[in-house]
């Protein structure tokens, strides 16, 4: 089993790495051979979208893709901090490229440049999806890593339907679900839109269902 | 924020997502520091594989850096010649960050700040969708 990077001084404001980090993080050692193989020793573009804590770009960075180009982007800005901390002290031989983009989904990232992206997206069904705060010092930061609207989709959604220009020719996602989301379905919509799709891993963890798919041309 | 990030990243709002005037962003009163990391020709041979030269040539110019060649250079890791290039691309890509700074959308004029080497993009109520 590949090593957890440690979080330090965690930010109550940020997400706490649980179970659906951790089935990521297994996702993606489950996936190390074939990444390593389909990316034939370049560097990917890869970028973690609400990235939190930072401990998958950390854990990525440290075992599965070292030599690749790194960024992250969240709306939180105390996850932003969190997130370069997580990367300074698991990663501080890491001799690749990393940046950290206070940013909602991709929406300031050139088109057609993300050859992996991840992300774990607010999926707990919720009536609406908060509002960015104002200001740094509002105690809603954490709502936004959490709820996201009607079946837990709606900023899911946002970032699916705008794939197609978002990733590169190559480009993968890899993207967290609970059954509430209704993967299945998300999974048929995505396939009649020409995206091949696959379930890397599930497990039920407590009394949640999380599973990852694979969104691939 | 590295210098490098400037050739991923472009303006936010939805309606410039289609105008080629929204990559590369103007940088302006850019505060640049010098971070030392290791030098990979390899690595660095791979990442000009993403970059789009003309808007790194633009960028650096912004930041008052002229001798960036017009064309992409072919480079060999293993030729001598070229490593020496290869580190100038370090030293400027790689090693050359952005502290503080303003980086200005060409197509819709908007500002964006990178503060502590943090590029915020995120946008007033008014400009989202």
């Amino acid at each position: 089993m590949l090593p957890t990077p440690d979080i330090k001084d965690l930010d109550f404001n940020v997400y706490e790495p649980s179970e659906d980090s951790f089935l990521l993080l297994d996702c993606f050692e489950q996936e190390i051979k074939f990444l390593k193989s389909y990316f034939q020793q370049k560097s990917p573009i890869i970028i973690e979208v609400g990235t939190g804590s930072g401990i998958v770009t950390s854990f990525i960075m440290s075992n599965i893709l070292p030599e690749s180009i790194f960024l992250t982007t969240d709306v939180n800005p105390h996850a932003i901090t969190t997130c370069r901390k997580t990367v300074e002290y698991n990663n501080s031989q890491f001799s690749g490229c990393f940046d950290a983009l206070q940013m909602s989904l991709t929406t300031g990232v050139r088109k057609g440049l993300v050859d992996i992206l991840v992300f774990n997206p607010p999926y707990v069904p919720a009536e609406d999806v908060p509002e960015i705060p104002d200001s740094e010092r509002s105690d809603t930061w954490l709502d936004l890593a959490l709820l996201g609207g009607s079946d837990g989709m709606v900023v899911t959604w946002e970032l699916l339907n705008d794939l197609d220009t978002t990733l590169s020719e190559k480009g993968i996602a890899y993207i967290l679900f609970c059954a509430r989301n209704k993967p299945l379905e998300v999974q048929k919509i995505m396939e009649s839109r020409g995206w091949k799709v696959d379930v890397v891993i599930s497990r039920k963890a407590g009394w949640e269902v999380l599973s990852i798919l694979k969104f691939y041309r | 924020m590295k210098f490098l990030t400037t050739n991923f990243i472009q303006c936010a709002v939805k309606g410039c997502q289609s105008s080629d005037s929204s990559f590369p962003l103007k940088y302006e009163e850019c505060e640049l520091v010098a971070e030392t990391q290791e030098f990979k020709p390899e690595f660095l041979v791979h990442m000009l594989e993403k970059i789009n030269w003309s808007a790194l040539v633009q960028v650096a110019r912004d930041l008052g850096n002229d001798n960036l060649p017009t064309e992409k250079p072919e480079l060999d890791p293993i030729m001598e010649d070229d490593v020496l290039i290869l580190k100038d691309l370090h030293n400027l890509l790689v090693e050359t960050n952005i502290l503080n700074g303003k980086m200005i959308c060409n197509n819709c004029g908007h500002i964006y700040f990178i503060k502590n080497s943090i590029p915020n993009f995120l946008l007033p109520p008014h400009l989202c969708n």
